[in-house]
């Protein structure tokens, strides 16, 4: 029962900017096309400037396009119906500061049409969703960073969007939020909702997308399930636990015996930086 | 150039639009004035004046702030009795604010009261040009109060206030042609009466100052007996107007006393009244008959001589007729 | 993958007026917040001194103290005016520029919001504040205003009295005071005041949406108030003092200032009513005709401009 109609699609989007010389135009975005299928959790990677949120705002309507179309669930985004469907995160946000956590998602909620009790549960619901609860009626000018990016992924959410749009949702971040809005997006994935993201942080884009796009100086290098992009595809890997050497000997000697296999290396794979993180500072939490 | 092509349709239509509305807001400023809501535009001499601060409060919108300012600045000068300086201020003020009454009525008062006085008596002026500098104030406050007129139409105050200053007994050898003058005044009050506003003894003073032009008798006479129809208007003043005046129109056919005697009524009281009239002989009131009408009431009274009111005021040379 | 339900969230499409108001309604407590309230206390103490600006009397008793109220109403709209405009244009020429530096702009753009209906709101939320603080003088100068009125009207009915005027005159002084006093018309001179700071509000609206900077904004539409005023009279000096050949260029561009820019000089009516002229509510509802006119044009001009701004 998927939906025919893509969540997003761009076709050839080019973006020119002009620059302070007159001449010459800046190409933000050189031919870029993309199309993500309803829930898949999408996500696009590149160094600084290579057109990332350009691409982004172009798809909500932020910036018009140069040439190409952008649209979102079959509706052109230069409409703005098409923005019904989406909910948006912008880099490193700063929401009015006079509001508090459960005003501002007020707000929000108005905006997109939403009021009395509805809204009211709606908003409780996503204050539980992001885990911000307790700092409902504080003033977003006291919150964390972290805090500050959950609660604009829960304005993001507030009319309940098919799409989700992230830009950099975990720049600036602490490990233990990171893990936090990456967890929001299992389980966002898990009720169904698209999420198109985008970052610069490589590990975390492993963690959570299924499908991942390389963009470079405006232009698409490499576009593919994640899963086949990465896997080294002629290597295998098995992790075992409480081995015994002899184990493990057997298991060289079955390999040496194979004609084409190769054993590459064998030892203790390690950790991250980040488990080990996790591991203690969250013991400690009451 | 894209990029412009956005702005200067923008401008093309505020001039659009600024056609579209000119014709509309042509008609309601014609509206404005012409119900007086609207002032005209300060004179460029005017601008100088209030330097440039005050220009621009008062362009941008509130002249009686600025005259409020004024004000007191005029009366710091007056406490100085810088009289050049207290009348080229409020020459300005009225610029600002020409329909508040007020600073018309205070700037004449200034020179035909204050800075007159002040030449006469306590300038250091030599006597003869006192005389000329006291005479110079009077008509300074006069032609104020008249361009005050001028700019309020109508405004019994103002009119009421020429009437009162042309009249002034003290003033009267500051303007030339007494008859013009009276008449003047009388005109005055008469504006003032017509008024809605009018209170009730403008009527009355028009007929005073009518009644003091030689040639206006009978003009005079019609009105005292209009007036005199009403009770609230016999004032003792009235009353001897109108008897003077019946006196003059009809003098062979009145005897004064009975006549007295039937406006005033007791003899006493038409003596009191008759007696403190004559002592304002100064003031140009007409007196024909009074003289006769005093002297048959004092021998009818038994008043002795040495508290006649003669005494005080003998008859002068054409009073007595 | 089961098919979402449509909740209830989604299924209301919000109407102009709605979004509107919460853009408005947000707009004016972010300003509150600015605690731009605080003035008023500035204003309480301007009118209440300005009771203090009393002249010793030199024409005639019957003059006495209404030159007081006179002073009270100048300082009061005096000031109404002054703050009014200013914060108008400050106001406004902060909240584009603000929203934009802090990417709060994305966030509501990039929900179902026409720009049109952001525009609005955010000019709906100054007016809104403006509203509000000249009610709050507006009451304070009427109190202020009656006791004096109160006051000078005792005094001289006791006076007039005490000199045994008659009837008739007595009626004449009391119904002179009064009509220096608190009235409808001064009302009107306030709504005045209100048309024409809405009228510079909507045209700096218009001015931030192609500038990026509160300061230039500002400036520049104070250049455009004084202007606006400065043409009316300027203009008509000129074509008075007719220079025929040497005019040509000055007087074309002095023609199309007057098209574009704002006539301000329709709002002297205010100077009129202090000094106390009667403002008939026809003329009124003309004003307020004149003023709709102008905001709805820069308003439209700053959507038509607003809705091609990449960010």
């Amino acid at each position: 029962m998927a939906d025919a109609t893509p969540a997003v699609e761009i076709c050839g989007l080019v973006k020119d900017f002009k620059t302070s010389f007159r001449r010459q135009m800046l190409r933000a975005v050189a031919g870029v096309s993309i199309r993500i299928e309803p829930g898949e959790v999408y996500g696009l990677i590149g160094p600084n400037g290579s057109g990332k949120s350009t691409t982004m705002k172009a798809l909500l309507g932020l910036v018009a396009p140069t040439a190409g179309t952008c649209a979102i669930f079959g509706q052109d985004s230069l409409r703005v119906d098409s923005r019904r469907e989406v909910g948006f995160l912008p880099e490193n946000p700063y929401f009015y500061k006079h509001l508090s956590g459960a005003e501002t998602l007020r707000f929000y909620g108005r905006l997109c049409g939403m009021r009395g009790p509805v809204l009211a549960d709606r908003v409780s619901e996503l204050l539980a969703l992001v885990d911000l609860e307790s700092a409902r009626d504080r003033r977003l000018g006291g919150y964390s960073k972290g805090m500050l990016q959950r609660i604009g992924l829960a304005q993001a959410l507030v009319q309940d969007p098919r799409l989700l749009i992230l830009d950099e949702p975990t720049a600036g971040v602490d490990p233990i939020g990171s893990r936090q809005i990456r967890d929001l997006i299992f389980k966002l994935r898990e009720r169904g909702i698209t999420v198109f993201l985008c970052s610069h942080l490589l590990e975390q884009v492993q963690e959570v997308c299924d499908h991942v796009g390389i963009i470079f100086q405006g232009k698409m290098v490499k576009e593919g399930r994640l899963e086949d992009l990465i896997a080294i595809e002629d290597q295998t890997e098995i992790v075992l636990r409480d081995a015994s050497p002899e184990l493990v000997a057997q298991i060289t000697a079955l390999v040496a015996n194979s004609p084409e296999a190769a054993l590459v290396r064998t030892g203790k794979p390690r950790t991250t930086l980040e488990r080990l993180f996790l591991r203690e500072t969250l013991r400690d939490d009451p | 150039m894209k990029r412009w092509r956005r702005p200067l349709i923008v401008f093309l239509a505020a001039l659009l639009a600024g056609a579209v509305r000119m014709p509309f807001e042509a008609a309601l400023t014609g509206e404005l004035r012409a119900e007086g809501l609207l002032p005209g535009h300060l004179p460029i001499g005017t601008l100088d004046k209030i330097g440039q601060t005050g220009a621009v409060v008062a362009l941008g919108g509130l002249r009686t702030l600025v005259a409020t300012f004024f004000n007191l600045r005029a009366f710091t000068f007056f406490t100085e009795c810088r009289w050049d300086d207290v009348a080229d201020t409020y020459d300005v003020i009225v610029e600002l604010a020409p329909q508040t009454i007020y600073y018309w009525e205070a700037g004449a008062a200034h020179q035909a009261y204050n800075a007159s006085s002040y030449y006469l008596n306590d300038s250091d002026l030599p006597p003869l040009r006192r005389e000329a500098a006291w005479r110079a104030a009077v008509q300074k406050g006069r032609a104020f109060l008249e361009r005050g007129i001028r700019n309020n139409p109508g405004n019994p105050k103002l009119n009421a206030y020429l009437g009162y200053l042309l009249t002034d007994g003290k003033k009267s050898r500051a303007f030339r042609d007494a008859d013009a003058t009276y008449l003047a005044a009388a005109e005055a009050y008469k504006i003032a009466a017509e008024s809605p506003e009018a209170l009730p003894f403008f009527r009355r003073f028009q007929l005073y100052a009518l009644a003091r032009v030689a040639s206006r008798e009978a003009e005079a006479l019609a009105l005292a007996r209009q007036l005199y129809q009403a009770s609230s208007n016999r004032t003792p003043t009235l009353q001897c107007v109108y008897f003077a005046l019946e006196v003059h129109a009809n003098p062979s056919l009145i005897d004064p006393v009975s006549f007295a005697l039937s406006i005033f009524g007791p003899p006493e009281k038409a003596y009191v009244t008759l007696s403190n009239y004559w002592l304002r002989g100064g003031e140009r009131l007409p007196v024909h008959g009074v003289a006769r009408a005093l002297k048959s009431l004092e021998t009818k009274l038994a008043i002795p001589a040495d508290k006649s009111v003669f005494v005080r005021h003998p008859v002068q040379e054409g009073e007595d007729e | 993958m089961s098919p979402t339900p449509v909740s209830p969230a989604r299924s209301n499409r919000g109407s102009h007026c709605g979004r509107i108001s919460v853009i408005a309604t947000h707009a004016f407590t972010q300003l509150v917040r600015m605690k731009v309230f605080y003035f008023l206390a500035v204003f309480a103490v301007i009118v209440i001194g300005s009771n203090f600006f009393d002249l010793p009397q030199h024409v005639g008793p019957e003059a006495a103290g209404t030159n007081v109220l006179n002073s009270i109403k100048s300082w009061s709209i005096g000031t109404m005016s002054l703050f009014s405009v200013v914060f108008a244009i400050v106001a406004t020429a902060l909240l584009l520029p603000k929203d934009v530096e802090d990417r709060t702009l994305y966030t509501i753009l990039a929900k179902p919001v026409p720009r049109i209906d952001y525009l609005a709101g955010k000019l709906l939320g100054v007016l809104l504040l403006v509203f509000v603080s000249l009610a709050l003088m507006d009451v304070l100068m009427t109190v202020v205003l009656q006791i004096r009125t109160s006051m000078i009207l005792s005094g001289q009915m006791e006076m007039a009295h005490s000199r045994g005027w008659p009837a008739a005159e007595i009626a004449s002084l009391r119904a002179d005071i009064l009509r220096q006093g608190p009235n409808a018309s001064l009302q009107g001179a306030v709504w005045a005041v209100f048309l024409r700071a809405s009228i510079m509000a909507s045209l700096a609206l218009l001015i931030s949406t192609f500038s990026t900077s509160t300061l230039f904004t500002s400036i520049t539409s104070f250049l455009i108030y004084f202007i606006g005023y400065f043409q009316a009279d300027a203009r008509d000096i000129f074509l008075e003092s007719g220079t025929a050949g040497t005019g040509w260029v000055a007087r074309t561009v002095s023609l199309f200032v007057s098209l574009v820019l704002p006539d301000f000089h329709l709002f002297n009516v205010i100077d009129a009513v202090i000094q106390g002229q009667a403002m008939p509510l026809i003329r009124l509802w003309e004003l307020t005709g004149i003023g709709l006119f102008y905001a709805v044009f820069y308003v439209l001009a700053s959507w038509f401009i607003f809705a091609e701004k990449e960010f």
